[in-house]
């Protein structure tokens, strides 16, 4: 078998959700079959400058073609085309622009898709935001399975998307929230699907006292691992950790694992490590009381099912339905919104320690069950059964004439996603990830 | 919580404080430690966080009032905006009109009649060609009969017009459609932080109703402890004095106060001088003796150690607490007001003096515990008999 993975970036070094998403799965799948990898020389997702190399490499024994981004994104015409799509009516080509725009723009990378679709036997495509995963989608229709990666944010509400949803052979959707999600978008009930999600490297022994000596950790702790971003809460998280470390007695620290982008308050209980080794990453969850969440948007967070692979609680973000989903399911994690939820939730975890243990528990037996990589592997190699099986009748719907293009009928796409219906999926309505 | 975490264990249990359940309950009531363990551990792995969550939020509900999310302060906010807009007060339709008008999507709407051009030649136009050759050879002739050319003149200029008018509206029309949508999005935000603005208000306002309460406490708090002082104020009457002379002392005493008593109006001042030096004295006493003198103070002293106790938030239920442990009954009763109670606090202390045969009588016969807390916490010792009696220039005030 042969399958053609196209992602926008691509690289050991790059950690970015969707990216590392690929990486793993391209890893995994290539015990499975020949694996091919299509992506840019970007390795910015702000500026898609390009900065690797325009040439044929292999990471970690996957070959990687990478093709150059024609455009730098252009922030200021970025922001006004986002202004104009997300928050007021548009046409559709505002819709085509506000995506190239965003980038990364790469025609080599799409002609060489479209060359090779042929000789294989599917193409997966990551993140639906994104130009290669768009333009890839409707370059080799048949061929496509899509990892949306879609977060509950305006662009997913723009109205280029839902042919694409309705087009493609089949979408490996990463939690029961994103799926109910892109169901109710583009009544694509009929596209075959399943919830997967991503697994994790978790090492086979953690060694806690060896961070805490390492960093000098010595007070309790609780832990945030990502992209220290506003985008991503980290704001309010600040905001609520300094309002609850003033308020309590308790000696606990709040210890940021990551690239800084937003400024990190001088707080003598906040504690920033910087970018840290995946050993060092998994024995400083391992020894953190907790691991937070607190963004908002996350289609599947990694770090949350790391922590629970290692037994640790979460405390996640309430405005985020999938965490919220994954709490309630799993049972092993509290949310909170708000600073006075935060603080009694975080009060309630830590001074109980038995349901600590018990939310850690829990939150293992969660990780082993659906997102181990045995599992994820099974899930894609029965997908792609099963698309071989199934006749390809579906057609992908063509984008609007030039004029149709032009009319400035497309709701704001902002609206469109606050119109679609919210909230964690307690229940999954069909078998087990199905 | 499981037996072997139970941070309690060894302690007296609280039953009727804070959270109940059998993780909160006393090992005698579990059965076996072993089987205590696995139940608890069995009960924990069954953990359910939507009921915890429920429980969180309840509890922050009782504490801070409701706690209202982005979401319902939105949904709050949009009940109320069509309160606001209400078609029965402001104006019928009005608010179903601007959510249309905001919904709407922004199109340019089309003319009805598509624009045309009309040139000198429109009106020989044909689609057949050998008409149109007819047309324009018999063209001559009918310029015999009337001229056209203000005709096609006139219906050229207006064309333009329709034209131009057209394009005015559709812009119109455009522009409109933004105004609308701003407007609502305007008009939303609005509403949005009027009732957030109002909600905070309320809260700000029950935090007025609570603060008011903690003042009116502390009020009533003030004059029990000055009624307790105004109780124990005859006695401290019976001056510490040397024995031999104290039969003498009393005498001179009761002169002096027959003296102050016979004091003139315009000499009050002067008596009110004494009284405040008989005071003085008695608050350098405060924390030594067993007298009735050393259980005001100690009334003083709880309540000082009592206040240093509040939380900042001050609670009424808080405050009641430590009233009725530390004040206890002695300050119970309200009494009025005892001039120069607020000095007593401030005044350092002085070494007892020998209690008189009085006042070791008034002493034992006080209602006073045999023991008196201190400002450090620790319990005053009776002042020895043998206590050195202060010299009588040891006023602090000087006089």
């Amino acid at each position: 078998m042969k399958l053609a993975i196209v992602v926008q970036r691509y690289g050991a070094e790059i950690n970015g959700g969707a990216e590392q998403h690929a990486r793993y799965i391209a890893e995994r799948l290539s015990s499975h079959a020949d694996v091919r990898v299509l992506t840019t020389c970007a390795r910015d997702y702000v500026t898609w400058r390009n900065e690797l190399p325009a040439d044929e490499e292999r990471v970690h024994g996957i070959p990687v073609e990478r093709f150059p981004v024609v455009q730098e994104r252009d922030p200021i015409a970025f922001r006004n085309k986002s202004e104009l799509v997300f928050h007021a009516a548009h046409s559709v080509k505002d819709e085509l622009d506000w995506l190239d725009v965003q980038g990364p723009n790469s025609p080599a990378l799409l002609k060489r898709l479209a060359a090779i679709a042929g000789e294989c036997d599917f193409v997966l495509l990551f993140s639906i935001r994104y130009l290669p995963a768009f333009y890839g989608a409707r370059l080799a229709p048949h061929k496509a399975v899509l990892v949306p990666t879609a977060e509950r944010e305006s662009s997913i509400g723009l109205s280029i998307y839902p042919p694409v949803f309705r087009g493609v052979r089949a979408i490996m959707y990463n939690s029961h929230e994103e799926r109910a999600m892109i169901n109710a978008l583009s009544s694509n009930h009929d596209v075959p699907g399943v919830v997967v999600g991503i697994g994790s490297d978790i090492p086979d022994a953690v060694d806690p006292q060896r961070a805490r000596r390492t960093f000098g950790l010595q007070n309790p702790f609780i832990v945030y691992v990502g992209r220290i971003d506003a985008n991503k809460g980290c704001a309010e998280l600040f905001r609520d950790f300094i309002d609850f470390a003033d308020r309590s007695n308790r000696a606990i620290d709040l210890v940021l694992i990551g690239t800084p982008i937003l400024p990190i308050p001088d707080h003598s209980r906040i504690r920033h490590l910087g970018f840290v080794s995946d050993q060092d990453k998994f024995d400083v969850i391992a020894a953190a009381e907790l691991l937070v969440m607190p963004s908002p948007y996350e289609s599947l967070s990694m770090v949350a099912l790391e922590a629970w692979a290692l037994g640790r609680p979460v405390l996640a973000s309430a405005k985020c339905d999938v965490l919220v989903g994954q709490c309630l399911r799993s049972n092993a994690g509290l949310y909170y919104e708000g600073a006075r939820e935060f603080a009694a939730a975080l009060d309630r975890i830590l001074s109980d320690p038995a349901l600590a243990a018990a939310l850690g528990q829990n939150g293992r037996r969660f990780f082993t069950q659906h997102y181990s990589w045995p599992v994820i592997e099974r899930k894609y190699l029965d997908m792609f059964d099963e698309l071989r099986r199934i006749p390809t009748e579906r057609r992908m719907e063509p984008l609007p004439g030039w004029l149709a293009r032009r009319r400035r009928r497309v709701p704001p796409a902002a609206a469109v996603v606050q119109a679609l219906p919210a909230g964690p999926v307690l229940a999954p309505h069909t078998p087990e990830h199905r | 919580m499981m037996a072997d975490q139970n941070p309690q264990h060894g302690r007296r249990q609280h039953f009727h404080r804070g959270r109940r359940g059998p993780d909160r309950r006393g090992g005698e009531r579990r059965g076996p430690a072993g089987q205590s363990a696995e139940g608890g551990r069995e009960h924990r792995e069954h953990v359910d966080v939507e009921q915890i969550m429920r429980e969180i939020r309840s509890r922050i509900s009782q504490r801070h009032g409701i706690e209202l999310t982005t979401q319902q302060i939105q949904e709050l906010a949009a009940r109320r905006l069509e309160a606001i807009l209400d078609p029965r007060t402001v104006k019928p339709s009005l608010l179903e009109q601007i959510r249309r008008s905001a919904a709407t999507p922004i199109d340019t709407p089309t003319p009805a009649e598509p624009g045309y051009t009309f040139e000198d030649t429109t009106l020989y136009e044909s689609h057949r060609g050998a008409l149109r050759f007819i047309r324009r050879l018999l063209n001559p002739i009918l310029k015999l009969f009337f001229n056209p050319n203000p005709l096609i003149a006139a219906l050229n200029t207006q064309a333009r017009l329709n034209q131009a008018a057209a394009q005015r509206e559709a812009e119109r029309e455009r522009r409109q459609a933004e105004w609308n949508t701003l407007h609502y999005e305007i008009l939303q935000r609005l509403v949005l932080e009027v009732a957030r603005t109002s909600l905070e208000s309320q809260q700000l306002a029950m935090k007025v109703e609570a603060l008011s309460a903690k003042v009116d406490f502390a009020e009533r708090r003030a004059r029990s402890i000055e009624a307790a002082l105004h109780q124990v104020r005859p006695s401290a009457r019976h001056e510490p004095a040397p024995q031999p002379a104290h039969v003498a002392q009393a005498q001179s005493r009761e002169a002096a106060a027959q003296d102050v008593a016979s004091v003139p109006a315009g000499q009050e001042g002067a008596a009110a001088d004494i009284g405040r030096r008989r005071r003085r004295r008695r608050r350098g006493r405060r924390a030594q003796g067993l007298t009735a003198e050393g259980t005001a103070a100690g009334v003083l002293t709880g309540v000082a150690a009592a206040e240093s106790r509040l939380p900042d938030n001050g609670e009424a239920a808080d405050v009641d607490d430590v009233d009725d442990e530390e004040i206890g009954a002695e300050g119970a009763d309200e009494g009025e007001m005892y001039d120069a109670a607020p000095q007593v606090d401030a005044a350092p202390a002085e070494p007892a003096p020998a209690p008189s045969a009085l006042e070791q009588r008034d002493s034992t016969s006080a209602p006073a515990a045999p023991a008196i807390e201190t400002p450090s916490g620790a319990n005053a010792e009776p002042a020895s008999p043998d206590a050195p009696a202060p010299p009588p220039s040891s006023d602090p005030a000087g006089d």
